[in-house]
């Protein structure tokens, strides 16, 4: 059979047809699929891409939620970034905790899962469900708050007047000095999260035979085979635990709000998170809310990459 | 000679006066009452030193009894006093009282009971002020006396929800704290009850109940033919278009009744008794609350020898009068228990609970009133009667369905009174029939449980021995006569350990309060305070307090049968005061803040037991069963307690599957809304209990609907839902209760429509009359067509606003000379302070910052302090001082464009203000933060400033054991620079609003006018309370509305005075800047020791700079810059 015969059984080559005639061939193909995928690519693109898109187009406006919008062009951003004090301030508070935060609870999640995994089954799942339970308990990080009341009575006061440290009660989540160490400790507490359970998943995927090939192969001690066998075979939750670690410390915001009030003191723990919710909240400013909003966003895509790029040398 | 006398009186009232000097604070006190001419009069006068050592030092009942050596010489005959010889007071004859012929000419059918007669026979007593009469007692009738009143529960203008309650003076002094408040039953009715009476000529004699679900209502039938008269009585139970259940209003019955004066916390169950030396007494009613009519006042011989008989003696009188004989054709008796026929207070109501499958009636889908009781049927004293009869003379006993699942492992008790045929008085109030009804006992079960009415009864064995024996109680009923079944919550036997307990607490809460006088609130354990020196008696009392507690407990445990948590409890804290006590007190500084909680526990375990919670689904009246010569219970009579599997299964599911229909939001709706109707939609984001006495008052006969021909959709709405509904157009056409700061900022973005000031539409300026015909078609005019059938005007906004609301409140809901609500609730701080501990250490309650901070010290050397929120005070502190927050606010210099445009902290009033408020918590060190109910509660705090509905609320029912220890007033003064004193407090306003959007305005602001005017108003606050209880005080923002409000008549007045001093802090674009920054300064100023006034001036520039940003934003006048000053008006204001 000759190249150039018409067949209409013949498949399509991908280099004879153009790009989007070629897609669009392999969905008509595939229809069955994307009939599947549909409902959640529906809610997907409402709520998720619009909303995304939708701040874009906000943020070179003064929407005020009440009323039509105007646009201003990129005003909204040349204020934030040469108007606005409290922005940079947020936005310095914003790294030093998503730098503390960030590695420091991945970190943390990776050592306890690696550790936990070697625990027998039984007691691993018992203290898989103590290390996760702060996460999942909702607010139970309301407990710093007693822990740490403003009152003679708290416990921290309580104790530290008791045996003679202090004299008057500490303000502690009302005094600048001391609130950006503290939620910092509570958000490394509740971080043992999704990610720490997706790290024990990734552990368990691992095939034992690599190892022992790798013992062949000649591997020294177990800190070679977490860098070259483990972390390398769990690179996908590995991606997954560093991206909702960037999401929480950039997206750090409740905790604070439960436990400093809104804003804290000083804007001591003053997010970008925070920020926003501020114009947007509070002042009806949706249109500089929402410019703060893709500045974050943009910062999120950044870093996601940045981290993107260091997981790709695990194992190297 | 005369002059002698004189020289005598000069003498005698200077040495009282000396001597009262002596008690140093009083006179000091006194004499900062310096009454300058022009200076404002401190608002309220709080309760004198004197006033609170009196009430501190009053006996209690026992104490009392014993001062007489605890005498049993009784009075001797009938002593009548004449009440119409008014000697004293403000009590006045019945037909020379404007409230009362006010009331006569306007209400008829409220004194259908009274009697014309008694007009002039008895005196009108109002809900303010007191009234004294003499008595005179003989030398030979000295003795112990009962107080007997003949009353009448009248409503005049003065009368509110709550029940009658005076202080009972003899001899210008209470005679015992348990008179300190005396209550008067008032009975309330349902309006759900009709009777219907015809003649019956020739039927026979026949009684019947029946229970039916119709025509949208459930109903209680009962019809009896007594000598050819027919009365069907029928009871009511209303259903919304979805079939819930609506609650019936109660209303008060007026009617005669006649009492002895008694305890109504329920530890004594007889009368009191008051000592009547020789010679001439006067006796005192001082009123709490609501006006009342005496007709007749006797001091009764106190007699102990006519006590109630037992129920052994009960059931041999039976036997011998031949009325121990069964009703063997008598047939059962069912009474729904949701239809009581009287109740004790407005509180009382029927309610749903779906807990049980075969609860009578039950529905999956709608919320049917099918129980009585939980929480609204619980204190002491409160109590629901049923009206019954039987069909066949004989003996009865009486079974109950009932839940009691809240007090683990212990009783609720019920006192069973009855009225009716051999029972009760000649007047028709109920008596006790035999000693153990008063405890008739209820056990703890978490399922439901049909059992008969009885107690352990004390019976005499052959041999002579006694022993106790659960008992099923009979009663004889005669056929065809009326009974009335009162079940009354009450302590029964629990009541002495209960009493015990409060005692302890009393006695341990003062070892605790001496303890911190030595240590503070952190004791340092390695340090020896030697408290065997210095105080053994508290040592001595712990110890014994702990044998105290573990003997009531021991004793409960025998009570009940078992040992729950609850009474678990009790040993806890017998322990710790144990290991206090022992080893010399070594262990009381380890233990100290324990102590302090377990205080907190033990006085929630004394609340907690003393309410009798429990739900009645149903009373039966069933014949007793014959057995030989004894009568036992019919066993199998009772309906099911509980439903089997299968029932509650399939209930379960159907309750499920129905979640899914049910549309929440029309709760209460009675006609369908159709397409001809005005209508508006209303939303509101409170609880449901609120939003249901709004629709029920909006619904209700010559409620809005009736009046107005306007259908109200209510809809009940989380508080954020209405900045997304306002986007999406979908928003409602009223908005009730939003704050104030949002009023302002959805009006300045134009979301809110402008109804009062210059230029606003003509509808809120124009007078209309609304007129409803026979047909009940309405007509709104602007022409007045006479009074006949006009039912509703509405009024232009100044007329509304008239009088009504504080200006200071009108203030945060205007924005450039327009106001955009009418505000519906006023929230504003006032001083608390406990009595006891302010007159133990013979301090005078502080009038001004000064005297305050005089007081200081005092408290201070015995570890206590004084609690102030400093956010609050930051704010008031500056307007008591004459400042303001903000610039160019006068009207007279300034045109109203430029309110607003800078802050005026930086002026030097503010920063006096501001550095004086940091100075409080820095210099003389109040506590930033504390928990305000608990400390206060322990009287570590006895002074604090707080919102006084809040506060109120929490304390009325969170620490009852220091019920009447402490009052509320107005807040200390600040001198200003001129001199005079100023009293100011913030007002905090929620206010009804119409939105953008709404098509029928007219409707609209029917509603809103409606909704806060003072009728409404005040008729929701009732409500509020007679369905949550006490706690639920509602801060109106309608200053006339106060007026009917269930608040004492002290409590009223202080409220009152403090809203004629008010102000407010008025929201101008970008003031929710101006909290954070003064909140950062201060902090600043607390944490960082920072210089106040530099903290505070740190700030203003970036304040400026964000109200200059958003006043920039609505295109208002903004300064170019720091000199910029607006142009002022001139000096001739033009008219």
């Amino acid at each position: 059979m000759s190249e150039n015969t018409t067949d209409a059984k013949r498949p399509v080559k991908r280099s004879e047809v153009s790009k989007l005639r070629w897609t669009w061939q392999e969905m008509k193909n595939n229809k069955t699929a994307y009939f599947m995928l549909a409902p959640f690519l529906l809610l997907f693109l409402i709520f998720t891409v619009l909303p995304v898109v939708l701040s874009v187009f906000l943020s070179f406006t003064d929407f005020n939620m009440l009323e039509m919008p105007n646009l201003k062009g990129i005003q909204n951003y040349l204020d934030l970034f040469l108007n606005d004090e409290i922005f940079i301030l947020a936005c310095q508070n914003t790294l030093i905790f998503a730098c503390v935060t960030g590695p420091v609870s991945y970190i943390l999640a990776l050592l306890v899962a690696w550790f936990i995994n070697e625990l027998p089954p039984k007691i691993r799942a018992v203290v898989t469900l103590v290390f996760y339970a702060p996460s999942i308990s909702g607010n139970a990080y309301l407990i710093w708050k007693t822990l740490f009341s403003s009152d003679s009575y708290g416990w921290a006061n309580a104790v530290l007047m008791k045996y003679g440290f202090i004299s008057s009660p500490i303000l502690w989540f009302q005094d600048a000095s001391y609130v950006m160490p503290l939620c910092i400790v509570v958000a490394l507490w509740t971080s043992l999260g999704t990610a720490f359970l997706s790290f024990i998943a990734g552990l368990q995927t691992i095939d034992r035979s690599l190892y022992e090939a790798a013992a062949v192969d000649g591997i020294k001690n177990r800190w070679q085979e977490l860098w070259y066998i483990t972390l390398p075979t769990m690179r996908p939750q590995l991606m997954f635990g560093a991206v909702l670690a960037i999401t929480n410390s950039f997206g750090f915001g409740a905790v604070v709000d439960a436990l400093c009030g809104f804003p804290s003191v000083d804007y001591a723990a003053h997010t970008i998170m925070h920020h926003l919710s501020d114009y947007g909240g509070a002042r009806y400013e949706i249109g500089y809310a929402s410019a703060i909003a893709v500045l974050l966003f943009i910062v999120m895509i950044s870093a996601n990459f940045v981290v993107k790029k260091a997981l790709s040398k695990v194992g190297e | 000679m005369k002059n002698k006398l004189f020289q005598r009186v000069v003498c005698l009232i200077l040495s009282v006066t000396l001597l009262s000097g002596s008690i140093g604070l009083t006179a000091s006190a006194a004499s900062l009452k310096v009454d300058t001419t022009g200076e404002e009069k401190y608002p309220y006068s709080a309760s004198t030193l004197e006033e609170m050592q009196d009430l501190v030092g009053t006996l209690s009942y026992d104490e009392y009894l014993a001062s007489f050596g605890g005498t049993n010489e009784m009075g001797a005959g009938v002593i009548s006093v004449d009440v119409l010889d008014v000697i004293e007071g403000n009590g006045v004859l019945v037909s020379a009282s404007d409230a009362c012929l006010n009331s006569m000419n306007d209400y008829p059918e409220l004194w259908s009971g009274f009697g014309a007669e008694n007009a002039d026979k008895s005196v009108y007593l109002p809900s303010q002020g007191s009234t004294t009469w003499k008595v005179d007692v003989s030398n030979a009738a000295a003795g112990l006396y009962y107080l007997k009143i003949e009353y009448y529960t009248p409503e005049t203008s003065e009368s509110s929800i709550s029940s009658i309650e005076r202080k009972l003076k003899i001899d210008g002094k209470i005679p015992f704290d348990e008179v300190s408040t005396v209550k008067f039953d008032k009975n309330w009715q349902y309006d759900n009850i009709d009777v219907v009476t015809s003649d019956a000529v020739g039927e026979p004699d026949s009684y019947n109940v029946e229970y039916t679900d119709k025509d949208g209502a459930y109903k209680r039938i009962t019809t009896s033919v007594r000598n050819g008269v027919k009365t069907v009585t029928t009871y009511t139970l209303s259903q919304d278009i979805n079939g819930n259940s609506m609650a019936p209003s109660p209303s008060a019955l007026p009617s005669w009744s006649t009492t002895y004066v008694k305890d109504h916390s329920g530890y004594y169950t007889g009368y009191f008794s008051f000592y009547f030396a020789y010679g001439s007494h006067t006796i005192t009613l001082e009123a709490e609350r609501e006006p009342m009519i005496i007709k007749s006042m006797e001091l009764v011989p106190a007699d102990n020898t006519s006590a109630i008989p037992s129920y052994e003696q009960y059931i041999e009188n039976y036997k011998a009068n031949g009325l121990y004989t069964p009703a063997a054709n008598g047939s059962i008796i069912e009474i729904q228990a949701e239809f009581p026929d009287l109740v004790s207070d407005s509180s009382v109501a029927p309610t749903n609970d779906n807990s049980s499958a075969v609860n009578e009636p039950i529905s999956s889908s709608a919320q049917l009133y099918n129980v009585i009781g939980e929480n609204s049927y619980s204190s002491v004293g409160q109590w629901a009667a049923y009206k019954f009869q039987v069909t066949e003379s004989g003996l009865y006993n009486l079974g109950m369905r009932f839940n009691q699942s809240t007090l683990q492992g212990m009783f609720v008790c019920r006192t069973i009174k009855l009225s009716g045929g051999a029972y009760g008085l000649a007047d028709g109030s109920p008596t006790i029939p035999f000693a153990e009804a008063y405890n008739t006992t209820f056990n703890y079960d978490k399922n439901w449980q049909s059992e008969y009415l009885g107690a352990d009864v004390t019976r005499t064995a052959q041999d002579g021995t006694t022993y106790t024996e659960r008992e099923d109680f009979l009663f004889y009923f005669e056929e065809g006569v009326e009974y009335t079944l009162y079940l009354e919550c009450s302590l029964g036997t629990l009541k002495s350990y209960i009493q015990r307990v409060e005692d302890s607490l009393a006695k341990i809460n003062s070892c605790y309060l001496n303890i911190l006088q030595l240590t503070g609130t952190d004791p340092d354990e390695y340090r020896d305070y030697n408290f065997v020196k210095i105080m053994p008696e508290v040592l001595v009392t712990l110890l014994e307090e702990a044998v105290t507690l573990m003997e009531v407990k021991e004793g409960l445990e025998v009570l009940c049968g078992t040992n729950g948590s609850h009474i678990a409890t009790l040993e806890t804290v017998a322990i710790l005061l144990n290991t206090m006590g022992k080893n010399n007190g070594d262990e009381i500084a380890v233990n100290l803040s324990q102590l302090k909680s377990y205080l907190g526990t033990l006085g929630t375990w004394i609340n907690d037991s003393k309410l009798g919670s429990m739900k009645v689904d149903s009373i039966w009246v069933v014949p007793a069963e014959q057995d030989g010569e004894a009568f036992t219970a019919k066993e199998k009579s009772l309906p099911r307690a509980n439903a089997n599997f299968f029932q509650t299964c399939w209930h379960e599911i159907k309750s499920f599957v129905s979640s899914f229909f049910v549309e929440y939001d029309q709760m209460g709706l009675t006609t369908e809304i159709d397409e001809d109707t005005h209508k508006i939609d209303v939303w509101l984001a409170t609880g449901r209990d609120q939003s249901q006495i709004w629709r029920s008052m909006v619904d209700a006969h010559g409620g809005f609907t009736y009046n107005t021909g306007t259908a109200v959709s209510l809809k009940l709405v989380t508080a954020g839902t209405l900045l997304p509904s306002i986007l999406s157009g979908k928003g409602p056409d009223v908005y009730m209760g939003l704050g104030a700061a949002d009023v302002i900022n959805y009006a300045i973005r134009n979301a809110i429509i402008g109804i009062g000031g210059e230029g606003v539409d003509p509808v809120f300026t124009t007078e209309r009359y609304t007129y409803r015909d026979a047909e009940g078609n309405y007509t709104t005019t602007t022409e007045y067509q006479g009074e006949t059938n006009l039912t509703f005007v509405t009024k232009p906004f100044n007329n509304v606003i008239e009088g009504n609301f504080a200006d200071a409140a009108m203030d945060t809901v205007t924005l450039l000379n327009t106001s955009y609500g009418i505000p519906q609730t006023m929230a504003f701080a006032m001083m608390f302070y406990r009595m006891d501990v302010l007159a133990n250490l013979g301090l005078e309650v502080p009038e001004s910052w000064d005297q305050l901070l005089s007081v200081l010290p005092v408290l201070q050397s015995n570890n206590m302090s004084i609690g102030v929120s400093y956010i609050s005070a930051l704010d008031f502190m500056i307007y008591q001082l004459g400042g303001s927050m903000w610039k160019y606010t006068d009207e007279t210099k300034y045109s109203s464009e430029y309110a607003g445009a800078r802050i005026d902290l930086d002026s030097n009033v503010a920063l006096e203000a501001f550095n004086f408020t940091c100075r409080l918590y820095t210099d003389y060190s109040f506590p930033v933060s504390f928990d305000a109910a608990n400390r206060f509660r322990t009287g570590e705090i006895p002074i604090i400033i707080s919102d006084y509905a809040t506060l109120y609320n929490t304390l009325v029912v969170y620490a009852t054991e220091i019920e009447g220890l402490w009052e509320f007033c107005s807040l200390p003064g600040s001198k200003r620079a001129d001199g005079s004193f100023n009293y100011d407090s913030l007002a905090g306003i929620t206010a009804n609003v119409i939105l953008h959007g709404c098509d029928d305005l007219v409707s609209a602001w029917q509603f809103t006018q409606w909704s806060t005017g003072s009728e409404a108003q005040s008729t929701y606050g009732n409500k509020m309370v007679a369905l949550i209880g006490p706690s639920a005080k509602y801060e109106t923002a309608n200053l006339s509305a106060i007026n009917n409000l269930s608040w004492t008549a002290s409590e009223k007045e202080a409220i009152m005075n403090q809203m004629e001093h008010l102000s407010s802090i008025v929201n101008y674009p970008g003031s929710y800047i101006i909290t954070r920054y003064t909140q950062f300064a201060f902090l600043d100023a607390v944490n960082d020791s920072v210089d106040p006034q530099d903290a505070m001036t740190g700030y203003i520039e970036a304040i400026n700079t964000e109200i200059a940003r958003k006043r920039e934003e609505f295109g208002l006048w903004v300064p170019a810059n720091s000199e910029d000053e607006p142009p002022e008006l001139s000096a001739t204001p033009i008219d």
